[in-house]
Parts: C-alpha cells; sequence; structure tokens
C-alpha cells in the first residue's frame, strides 16, 4: 500500500519536530534524570561549609510579625535583600516568645537561613554552598507540592516551574510522535509491541503493589 | 583502501542500526513509566489543581495491645511492631528524638500513611491510616524513594520501596541513553544540522542558566528591576 502525499508530509514533519524538540528539550531530560539517581541515593552533610556573616542594623518591614503566607514571604525579601541574597524563600517562621524571624532562601548553588533578631535589629545569615548535582536535585524538586501558597515567591522558580511544565509537555509530544514513528516501520512492529506489553506489564505490576 | 574502511563501516552500518533499534525499544518499554512522571510531575508541579489534592482524612485511630518488641535497636523493634500489628511499608522516623517508655513512627506507602505510636509501659500500640485512592497513590509514586539525602539517619528499610528504586535507576538510565543515542543519530544524519545546533544550543543555554548561571545573573536582573 503506497502512502498519499499527505502521509508523506505527516511523517516527515512528524519525524522533523520529533528531532528538534527532542533536541531541544534534551539537557532537560539529562538533568531531571541524573538528578535521579542522586535523589534515590546521595547523602549530603547540611552542616558542612557553612558560612556565618552578622549584619546589624537591618531596616525591619512594617508588619512582619502578623504577615501570613505569601504577604509574609514578599516582606521578608526586604530582609533577604538587605543580607544580599537572591533566592526562593522556603518560609517565615516568626519566634514569638524570642522576638526572632527565621527565613530559609535557597536557589541553585546555595541554600542560607536569614535568622532576624527583631529587638536587636541583627540579622545572622547562615550559608552552605551546593554543588553542581545538589543543585540539579533541586531544580528537579521545584517548586514542589508544599506550601503551595508560598511557592514561586522568586520570580526565577515561577520560570523554571514554566520551563518544567514544557518539559512535561514537549516530553508527551515526543513519546506519542515517536510512537507513531516506530508504528510505521512495520519490520519492527512485533518486537515492538512486545516491548511495549513487558513495560506494561512491569508497570502494572509497580502500580498494583505500591498504589492499588 | 577500501578493503581498510570496510569492516569500520560495517561496524558504523551495525552501531547506527542498533543504536536506533535501542532508541525506540527502551522508548517502547518505559513509555508508560514516561507518562506517569511526567503527569505526576505536573501534579506536583502545580499544587492548586483540583487534580493534584491529596486528602487527608485519616480513618478512626484504633489501639491494640501488643507484645514487648524484640530487638535492640529501634528499627528492629519498630519492624516487630509492624509484624504484631500485621502492617507493611517504609518506616519513616519523625523528627523529634524518641520519648522514654515510647515507640512512635510513621508508615509511608502510597497506598496508606499510617502513624504508629506505641506506649511501651502499657504495652498497647495506637494506629491512625490514611486510605489514599488510585490516583493520589500515583502521584505519590514520583517521590516514594524511602530517603532523603538531608537526613543523615533514614534508609530503605522495605524490599518494595528498594524494588521500586532500582526500577526509577532504570528508566532515569534508559533516558540517559535514548538521549545520547539521539545525540548520534541526528549527527550521523547529516541533514538538519543548522536546526539542531540552535534547538540543542537553546536547550543547554537554558539549562546552565538555571543550574549555574542563576547566582550571578538573578542579582543583576533583580538590580535592574528596581
Amino acid at each position: 500500500m503506497t502512502k498519499t502525499p499527505g502521509e508523506k508530509a505527516l511523517y516527515r514533519w512528524t519525524r522533523d519536530l520529533h528531532l528538534c524538540l527532542g533536541l531541544f528539550v534534551s539537557p532537560f531530560v539529562i538533568a531531571f534524570a541524573v538528578s535521579v539517581f542522586f535523589l534515590n541515593h546521595a547523602k549530603v552533610d547540611t552542616t558542612v561549609a557553612t558560612s556565618v556573616v552578622t549584619i546589624r542594623d537591618v531596616t525591619l518591614p512594617a508588619g512582619l510579625e502578623v504577615a501570613r503566607g505569601r504577604e509574609a514571604a514578599d516582606r521578608a525579601r526586604e530582609l533577604v535583600n538587605q543580607a544580599g541574597l537572591a533566592g526562593e524563600i522556603g518560609f517565615v517562621r516568626y519566634v514569638r516568645s524570642e522576638q526572632r524571624v527565621v527565613i530559609p532562601v535557597s536557589r541553585p548553588g546555595l541554600e542560607a537561613t536569614v535568622d532576624v533578631d527583631l529587638a536587636r535589629r541583627i540579622a545572622v545569615i547562615s550559608k552552605r554552598p551546593t554543588g553542581l548535582l545538589e543543585s540539579v536535585a533541586y531544580l528537579h524538586k521545584m517548586p514542589g507540592p508544599h506550601n503551595a501558597e508560598l511557592r514561586g515567591n522568586w520570580f526565577w522558580i515561577r520560570l523554571w516551574r514554566w520551563l518544567a511544565d514544557w518539559t512535561v509537555y514537549l516530553l508527551l509530544f515526543i513519546s506519542a510522535s515517536g510512537l507513531y514513528l516506530w508504528f510505521a516501520i512495520k519490520a519492527e512492529r512485533q518486537i515492538g509491541l512486545g516491548l511495549l506489553a513487558a513495560g506494561a506489564v512491569c508497570f502494572a505490576a509497580c502500580v498494583y503493589v505500591l498504589a492499588v | 583502501m577500501s578493503s581498510l574502511s570496510d569492516p569500520r563501516r560495517k561496524a558504523a552500518a551495525v552501531l547506527e542500526a542498533w543504536n536506533r533499534r535501542l532508541h525506540y525499544y527502551l522508548g517502547l518499554y518505559f513509555l508508560l513509566f514516561i507518562w506517569l512522571f511526567s503527569f505526576t510531575g505536573l501534579l506536583l508541579n502545580h499544587p492548586r489543581w483540583s487534580l493534584s489534592r491529596i486528602p487527608n482524612d485519616a480513618n478512626p485511630a484504633y489501639e491494640r495491645p501488643i507484645e514487648p518488641p524484640r530487638g535492640g535497636a529501634d528499627l528492629e523493634r519498630a519492624r516487630d511492631v509492624m509484624r504484631q500489628l500485621g502492617l507493611s511499608g517504609e518506616i519513616d522516623w519523625p523528627q523529634a528524638a524518641q520519648a522514654q517508655g515510647r515507640l512512635d513512627f510513621n508508615i509511608a506507602y502510597p497506598k496508606q500513611a499510617t502513624q504508629v505510636r506505641v506506649d511501651l509501659a502499657r504495652q498497647r500500640a495506637t494506629v491512625q491510616q490514611v486510605d489514599r485512592s488510585l490516583w493520589s497513590g500515583l502521584r505519590i509514586m514520583h517521590t516514594f524513594s524511602g530517603w532523603r539525602y538531608t537526613s543523615a539517619g533514614t534508609s530503605r528499610d522495605w524490599i518494595v520501596t528498594s524494588v521500586w528504586v532500582v526500577a526509577m535507576d532504570a528508566l532515569a538510565a534508559g533516558l540517559l541513553v535514548m538521549v545520547f543515542g539521539s545525540y548520534y543519530m541526528w549527527w550521523r544524519l547529516g541533514r538538519m544540522r543548522v536546526v539542531g545546533w540552535m534547538a540543542l544550543a537553546a536547550g543547554w543555554a537554558s539549562c546552565v542558566l538555571f543550574v549555574y548561571g542563576l547566582g550571578f545573573i538573578a542579582p543583576c536582573f533583580e538590580e535592574l528591576l528596581h
């Protein structure tokens, strides 16, 4: 059976898009895949390589003690800026009994905590630089499902969320177009169907054991 | 001259054919796993979506008498308590140290979350469980590894978790083979070099910017904004 010109054009377009979009998204796939090994097997001592800096006379943003959620993060950002830090604010913890505010700040390459003594207007900043793999693992997990109200309080994490979403959309397109391109090769259909079935059985077994 | 290059050419042709086959064989085998991690990745990225919500309504707690748990270490004793209660899953220790006369731990399992609170003196265990739907279970599978790289004390202690981690590692390794194999295929293809380079450079540039560059670029960018 010969292919119509339309079918041929569809095949060519699918093949070229599969290639180009695959090349574009490949660094993201590498980053997500490599970080899986880190997330599953690595151990990091978070207490080492920490530098501590103290800043005096910090300007306290108004209403920080009473602000909640995203508003608290926005006000805490003023303190984070004074500390010379840039990054995503994890949460804002106000310790009423000690008149302190603790703000963890993170970005690829850095984990920091800004601990502010509100009465004395002193901020103590502890920093821990993170390595390449930990940075990639950090991006793998961001913005993540926790603290939904707060997440994405830094522009670059919002941008990363958008890129991570597009990695998924492109991966879905690439897998679907890959299916189509494979199906067009008649000689490989049987073994391909066998592998598809084998993968489906393994997948079903995992889901059955873990989630059903 | 041609006789010298013939075996090389043949080897290159075989490598090319097998590289192409490996690319779609791996893709077909891992297809459902790729879709699982893609969809659940989206859900994890968007916790406000109604599809992303994981209900946390606990079943009524129940209390059971237990035998004094055997073993010296907390892990052995927790396993013995689980055996007595007929529970299974990955043991997850609370952040706080164990109080005197108590053995408190959680059991993680994508389809169920369990809190076990043991009063060793009274020899009674209080159990509270949250049952998960299949949908929630699938989402939890994405992050279920029994491992926290920042917690020195954590380790995997359930065979099912270890098997699942092997599956996740295999998927990651398979994706890496597919990506590097695709680079080779594209290079050997000859055509679409310019467009390919542009796509690859754009991908790597944006990825490297996030991994390495934010420390330099973000402060400059923020200064510009202010």
